[in-house]
């Protein structure tokens, strides 16, 4: 049987989910700015390091302007994994991570969920990590879009971690 | 079930599929797909019903705004999942047009918000990139008056050495760039000022007559060097006691001043002060300073109060491009205002407008500044020199030594000078303020509250810094120090400094 898992993009609108989305799937970027209205769903097939092969069944949804409580709980029906991304340049997309992952874990407690920093090529890493550091917000990777950094690595890195 | 209904256009298609994901029925009123085709091969959306058949609770579901890719067109749809009688029932809401309609509104809002932040960002960023500007402004300005000190102090030694000529005229040389590179220094940190909002205005009450002999005893030296004619007039019925800056009133005559004498090098500059009128308490005094110089193309003229703005090809000619760019900016500054004319080879004119107070009542004669005397002639005195750069040690222990009535010691840190004062008795200390462990705020306050002893705890203190911002005046005073000196210093200053704290303490 082919192995199939959902993985959903969250996170305020603008930080670059579907950036991020058609960065992974295509390896695409654009500058344009366009919104995303409901939901798109992509699927990439990935191979693991023993062998086997994952599709990933990408759901790139509408970002939220407040919390991700705002998010449509139908689009988060039988998630293996949440991505919760934040822009680096706008506090206001991160300032309350803490409180959105509270929510999700407790509602969605056996999805696998990470943090993404999106935007690196905007920021000093070094500055916005101390910064980080400092607000105490969790973050599992930092990525940049448009330059492809840590993108591949990050989604790839998930799919051995959800096909456990 | 319509397939067609009017509101919104709406489309609709029913689709059953097997719990094996087969398709056994459909219509094609949004999508061709075949019967008998699996749903999962079609679009990656369909895998949620394996979710929804795994629970066994679920047995409706609906998923609004699905994006699905149709022969090179795209649909939106709002889907609605049943499951019922073994067989699956998905119904296919078209809604294209109304959620791309919504989708415009949607990019308009969030598109503003977006931009609002970027604007907020980089007006952050800026902010930053000023901050840091004026910092590294500041803390070169420091760097450089420390050794600058040095120069000028040694200078200063060195005039009063026996000299060959050439010998003199090097040294002529020497303080001429140093003076230069102190005046430059000085407007790269008014510049930085007045960029961040941090130069501030005084008023004082000042002799008028005394600003314009300072400036007239400064520039007939010059003139006669140069060989120009200098001359001066000042209305006499211009107050003898004026309120305003003094200092940057000065300061913008200076500057338009050596701008003449940079740019003249035959004829006449002249200094032309005049009242404009008088109201109640209120005085407005013009000041026209005219030359006979290469002057300035008029496509230029527009531009001679912008920073680093020069327009002479001629090199021997030094400047940043800095003095009038803080002329135009003092006189705004001063609610002033600056007028220029000029023609190429003929000359240029100045005229600058500035508000003034007086007082109404006839004012106190002015204070001189007080003359202080050691009060032991026979006596040396001895002074803790608390100073970490080796090359200011030798310059004020040079100094004082030379004066003749002074002992120096010499401590190298707030430590050392702490354990200095506990051992021997001072008449005085001069305290450098950046130094590593104990700085000179610190070791002022421990000698100020840590001791019984007046001797110790009462010893007159002058601060040594090259910083000259006022606040830096204000913190070396509420620290506990009598007097403060910036660097680079004169040695009469210096001296005149000593003498008076030495003699104010004597006196108490």
């Amino acid at each position: 049987m082919k192995l199939s898992k959902k993985v959903v993009l969250l996170g305020h609108f603008g930080v670059g989910k579907t950036s991020l989305f058609r960065r992974f799937i295509d390896n695409a970027f654009s500058e344009e700015y366009k919104v995303t209205l409901g939901v798109q769903i992509k699927k990439k097939v990935v191979q693991l390091p023993d062998g086997r092969e994952l599709s990933m069944i990408i759901w790139d949804t509408e970002g939220h302007s407040n919390s991700v409580e705002d998010t449509r709980k139908s689009y988060l029906l039988g998630s293996d994994a949440f991505i919760y991304v934040f822009d680096l340049t706008r506090e206001d997309t991160y300032k309350y991570l803490n409180q959105d992952l509270e929510y999700l874990k407790n509602t969605y407690n056996k999805v696998i969920t990470k943090t993404i920093g999106n935007k690196l090529d905007l920021v000093s890493e070094r500055v916005i990590t101390k910064q980080l550091k400092e607000l105490d917000i969790p973050f599992d990777c930092l990525t940049s879009a448009k330059t492809n950094k840590n993108v591949q690595k990050f989604f790839l890195d998930l799919a051995e971690e959800i096909a456990k | 079930m319509q397939s067609q209904s009017s509101q919104f256009n709406q489309k609709i298609q029913l689709v059953t599929v097997s719990l094996d994901g087969i398709i056994k029925e459909t219509d094609h009123h949004i999508f061709n797909w075949e019967i008998g085709s699996s749903i999962y091969d079609i679009h990656p959306f369909f895998e949620i019903l394996k979710s929804i058949l795994q629970d066994p609770d679920i047995k409706e579901f609906s998923f609004p705004c699905i994006h699905f890719e149709n022969n090179g067109f795209e649909n939106i749809c709002d889907v609605s999942i049943k499951i019922d009688l073994g067989e699956i029932v998905i119904v296919f809401f078209e809604y294209t047009k109304k959620y791309k309609e919504l989708n415009e509104t949607a990019q308009q809002r969030n598109e503003s918000i977006l931009i609002a932040k970027e604007l907020e960002l980089r007006n952050k960023y800026l902010i930053e990139k000023e901050a840091f500007k004026n910092d590294f402004i500041a803390n070169i300005n420091h760097e450089i008056r420390t050794p600058l000190t040095s120069i000028m102090g040694f200078i200063e030694v060195l005039e009063k050495t026996k000299l060959s000529f050439d010998q003199e005229e090097l040294t002529r040389i020497i303080k001429r760039d140093s003076q230069h590179l102190h005046a430059l220094i000085d407007d790269m940190v008014d510049i930085s000022k007045i960029e961040s909002g941090t130069l501030n205005i005084v008023e004082e009450r000042f002799i008028f007559k005394d600003l314009v002999e300072g400036l007239k005893e400064a520039y007939s030296i010059i003139a006669e060097e140069k060989n120009i004619h200098f001359e001066t007039h000042v209305d006499p019925n211009i107050q003898e006691y004026i309120i305003g800056d003094r200092m940057r009133v000065y300061q913008i005559l200076n500057n338009l001043l050596t701008n003449a004498f940079k740019f003249t090098e035959e004829g006449k500059i002249s200094l032309s002060i005049t009242k404009n009128y008088q109201r109640t308490n209120k005085l407005s005094i013009n000041f026209r300073i005219e030359d006979t110089g290469m002057g300035i193309l008029e496509e230029h003229l527009d531009h001679i109060f912008d920073r680093f703005s020069r327009f002479i090809g001629n090199k021997q000619i030094s400047g940043t491009g800095l003095g009038l760019a803080i002329v135009k900016n003092l006189v705004d500054k001063l609610n002033g205002e600056i007028k220029v004319i000029s023609q190429p080879e003929k000359g240029t004119t100045f005229n600058v407008k500035l508000p003034f107070k007086f007082e109404i009542s006839k004012p106190a004669p002015e204070r001189k500044k007080k003359k202080y005397s050691l009060p032991d002639t026979k006596k040396k005195f001895r002074i803790l020199l608390v100073e970490d750069e080796e090359t200011t040690q030798y310059l004020v222990m040079k100094i004082l030594i030379s004066h003749g009535s002074f002992y120096v010691d010499l401590a190298i840190n707030g430590e050392e000078a702490i354990k200095c004062i506990e051992r021997r008795n001072y008449d005085l200390v001069l305290m450098d303020l950046k130094m590593s462990n104990i700085d000179g705020y610190q070791a002022t306050q421990m000698i100020r509250n840590n001791y019984g002893d007046e001797v110790i705890s009462g010893v007159p203190i002058i601060g040594f810094t090259s910083h000259t911002q006022e606040s830096e005046r204000d913190k070396c005073l509420r620290s506990g120090m009598d007097d403060f000196i910036s660097k680079p210093f004169k040695r009469e200053d210096l001296i005149y400094r000593i003498i008076k704290q030495i003699a104010k303490k004597a006196a108490n």
